[in-house]
């Protein structure tokens, strides 16, 4: 096993790639009673079109199977829902889709083993009937109508398309009524043996473990399986950097309108950790609590908190998005681009000290809860980055270097806002 | 146990805690007092405005600048209610001084600003700064109109407050937005200074924090200022019999309906209020659920489906985001299962799947830093002091007779509808 180390926040990480070419990473923490495991595919909404590895077959599938995947994977052949078996052992289990991967997990204070075996079994043993794959379109309908009703998230899906003309970012995760309609069993197999083979596969367990005796246990509970060689994925095109629109908006009953200001990236190869440093830092300088903007906005009355801040990124995505609720959106986006362009000109060298020292901070607080810790290193795996990096490079991420990102990303023309009205 | 408790002086408490899990420390500070419709919007309105300055650091911007100088320290201040009671809420929340790259006194320095931002706000022609007070108004007020932005939430709010109509917990937590014109500024900072010297105060400090503090506390200017106190809360009042089921529906622009049930359990003794803890898991909590296993998976009438059980209240409310026409079939199928739970319709083993998944919760205590705070700060509040270890064995000992005396104890007494 591979160890690495960080000494700033006193926490190691062992890594094992398996012989069937799953990952293993094992993260101990003496002092918790709790023991949190999640497993994880690299496969999510975006994974629409794909080559299967053994035929050669191209496939293109409904949006949202992903998804349907995951909620059809607790049903097992005895009748027994397996996430009822976890909930009876006294676990808290559960499961999600992303955009680029699906994930089962639990965490447990006692009857970990016992847990183990079922959260394995089921993972590899899929059990889908045309009957019960039709009842779960009742269920899933549901879950998108509870979206329909979320401004937040019909404020997200309107910043995707303005973003992007063709991304398979912008597929809702889960689906739509009329294209889960499509989903039947074979596809879900189809899928599922595509997409989890352990190859393609990476599980993280952090909690009271000795690392070779918890690595032999999930050896154990390992079924055997032929190796499967790359899956093809095929994304559309790569388009013209245009956004594809300005703005969009939409009407629901809230109490005041809710807006999402965005920034198209370039999407580049480079040191995505580094990157991401940088623009948490100047995120928060140009909105954040102690800013000016943010002090004047709040003053006027048109933030009530400081907004909140995403960078998101993959192979095929880029984008940074502000997102808050405000009386006023336009002229939220109006200040917010003077003030991209007033630090253009040049940006305090203490505020950008003191804004440094805060994000340090918030990377150790992560470290507080294991289960935070496991879905982290899960989720950045498959974006191809090790955790510990955020702490390793932070001081590598210098003023210069801040400014210069801040040239790269935050570019007028590549503005977009959405915003839901209030009805 | 590893929670020290010591009375600083009558009416005030130190809570010490001591944990090595985190990274981080965290310290809070809880003031309580009864909830009343004249008091309910002043507290919320306070709590908004101490945040904006101390006398030392005259602006919202400076205190900021400083928790961000102290790597991030957060700050943060809430409201809540506390069955009958209320109770404004402030935590400060610092990186351990040995996850810190250089030497730095981080945990004196956050507890110092805490109880400066609590106990020492800046202050104007004797007032509260006028400016800071009229801002926060206004955004108190678009809190309270935000109510409706989660209709989940917003249902469950409107069935409480119908539920308890013209009493202390039926009460909106940030108060009313025609209460809120009349406050002026030197009036707020008038109360202000009656209600810190009544109200119950506790003081939390939890962390790897080897030194006791209390001397450094007792020597704070700001705690030096306190005086002692008789404390004045409220005793929660005890249900009242259900006459009538009360109907409410209302309408909004929605896709799903959401439905709301409001139960009450009467006549509840002491030891029982474990017992309805076990009541509510079997019947909505989790995957296992009644609730869920029904209304979710045999119907597919909803994607959320379950029960919270609020102990201080003997209140349980069932919740479900269904399909606008399914109204009458989701509440039959929840009517059964309330049937079922008195006809004794449930197994030994829902009963030890209950007790596993209430256990497990209870071992999880300790692994968060406010979960803890709010474990003995509940206990300090009921004056119930029992330790993890009889709290566990107190759920192991429950029987299915015991389970099944409380279910002939619930009654529904308010079914709330949000539709279109």
């Amino acid at each position: 096993m591979e160890l690495i180390e960080s000494l700033k926040i006193k926490e190691k990480l062992y890594i094992e790639k398996l012989k069937n070419g799953m990952t293993v990473m094992i993260i101990p923490k003496e002092n918790t009673n709790k023991k949190y495991v999640i497993w994880g595919t690299h496969f999510g909404s975006i994974d629409n079109h794909f080559i299967l590895p053994e035929t050669g077959e191209e496939v293109v599938v409904p949006d949202g199977v992903a998804h349907f995947l995951e909620h059809k994977m607790f049903e097992q052949s005895s009748g027994r829902n397996s996430l009822d078996t976890l909930m009876a052992l006294g676990v808290e289990a559960n499961a999600y889709t992303t955009n680029n991967h699906t994930s089962y997990l639990f965490e447990a204070t006692n009857n970990f083993y016992e847990a183990l075996d079922e959260l394995m079994d089921y993972v590899q043993n899929p059990y889908f009937t045309d009957e019960n794959v039709e009842k779960e379109k009742g269920i899933i309908a549901q879950e998108i109508n509870m979206y329909d009703d979320d401004p937040g998230w019909q404020l997200y899906m309107n910043a995707l398309d303005c973003l992007y003309k063709e991304n398979a970012i912008k597929i809702d995760i889960a689906g739509t009524v009329e294209s889960i309609g499509k989903i039947d069993k074979d596809l879900l197999y189809k899928c599922y043996n595509t997409f989890y083979h352990p190859s393609n596969m990476v599980l993280v367990v952090c909690g009271d473990f000795k690392p070779e005796e918890i690595l032999q246990e999930i050896k154990n509970r390992l079924v055997e399986k032929p190796m499967q060689g790359e899956i093809k994925r095929i994304y559309p095109e790569s388009e013209e950097e245009e956004i594809n629109k300005p703005y969009m908006e939409a009407d629901m009953e809230i109490s005041k309108p809710a807006f999402l200001i965005g920034f198209r990236g370039k999407n580049e190869e480079e040191d995505k950790v580094k990157k991401h440093i940088a623009m948490e830092i100047i995120l928060d300088m140009i909105a954040g609590k102690s800013s000016k903007l943010y002090q004047k906005l709040y003053e006027e009355g048109l933030l009530l908190s400081p907004p909140s801040f995403d960078y998101e990124f993959d192979k095929n995505y880029e984008f940074v998005m502000i997102t808050g609720q405000s009386s006023d959106p336009e002229k939220i986006k109006k200040e917010i681009l003077a003030q991209v362009e007033e630090y253009k000109k040049g940006i305090d060298e203490k505020h950008f000290e003191r804004i440094k020292k805060k994000v340090y901070g918030d990377y150790v607080t992560e470290y507080n809860s294991i289960s935070d810790i496991a879905r982290m290193f899960l989720s950045d795996y498959f974006k191809g980055i090790n955790s510990f990096d955020y702490i390793e490079q932070y001081n590598t991420v210098n003023f210069e270097y801040v400014k210069q990102v801040l040239e790269e990303i935050f570019d007028e023309k590549k503005c977009i806002m959405s915003v839901v009205r209030k009805k | 146990m590893n929670n020290e408790t010591v009375e600083i002086k009558k009416g005030i408490k130190l809570h010490q805690i001591q944990t090595n899990k985190f990274k981080t420390n965290l310290l809070a500070v809880f003031l309580s007092l009864p909830l009343t419709k004249e008091t309910v919007t002043k507290n919320a309105l306070i709590a908004a405005v101490l945040r904006r300055g101390t006398a030392k650091m005259h602006s919202q911007e400076m205190i900021s600048q400083n928790l961000e100088e102290m790597y991030g320290a957060t700050f943060d201040c809430g409201i809540e209610k506390t069955g009958d009671n209320h109770t404004i809420k402030f935590y400060l929340e610092a990186i351990n001084d040995q996850f810190l790259p250089e030497k730095e006194d981080l945990l004196r320095r956050g507890m110092d600003l805490l109880l400066d931002i609590i106990f020492n706000p800046y202050i104007e022609k004797e007032m509260f700064k006028e400016e800071y007070v009229e801002g926060e108004k206004q955004n108190l007020k678009q809190i309270i109109e935000g109510k409706i932005d989660s209709k989940d939430r917003y249902a469950i709010e409107r069935c409480v407050e119908e539920m308890y109509k013209d009493k202390p917990y039926g009460l909106y937590k940030f108060g009313y937005i025609e209460d809120i014109e009349k406050i002026t500024s030197k009036e707020l900072y008038d109360y202000y200074k009656t209600m810190i010297q009544e109200c119950k105060i506790d003081i939390f400090v939890s962390g790897d924090i080897k030194e006791n503090i209390t001397q450094d506390i007792e020597k704070n200017e700001n705690i030096q200022k306190l005086i002692e106190r008789e404390l004045k809360l409220l005793k929660d009042e005890d249900n009242t019999e259900v006459l009538d089921v009360k109907k409410v529906t209302e309408s909004m622009q929605v896709t799903q309906g959401k439905l709301v049930l409001g139960l009450q359990i009467n006549g509840v003794e002491k030891e029982e209020s474990y017992v309805g803890t076990i009541y509510n898991t079997i019947l909505g909590v989790g995957a296992n659920s009644k609730l869920f296993q029904n209304v979710r998976e045999k119907e597919s009438l909803a994607y959320t489906c379950g029960s919270n059980y609020i102990k201080r209240k003997q209140l349980i409310l069932v919740r479900a985001g269904i399909e606008i026409k399914n109204e009458e079939k989701a509440l039959e199928i929840i009517q059964k299962q309330l049937d079922d739970m008195k006809n004794g319709d449930f197994s030994e083993e829902d009963i030890g799947n209950s007790k596993n998944l209430i256990l497990s919760t209870i071992d999880n205590i300790t692994e968060e830093q406010d979960t803890e705070i709010s474990y003995y700060f509940g206990q300090e509040l009921s004056n119930n002091f029992i330790s993890v270890e009889e709290y566990r064995s107190k759920i192991q000992d429950i029987t299915k007779e015991q389970v099944q005396k409380i279910a002939s104890k619930v009654k529904v007494d308010t079914i709330y509808f949000l539709r279109d």
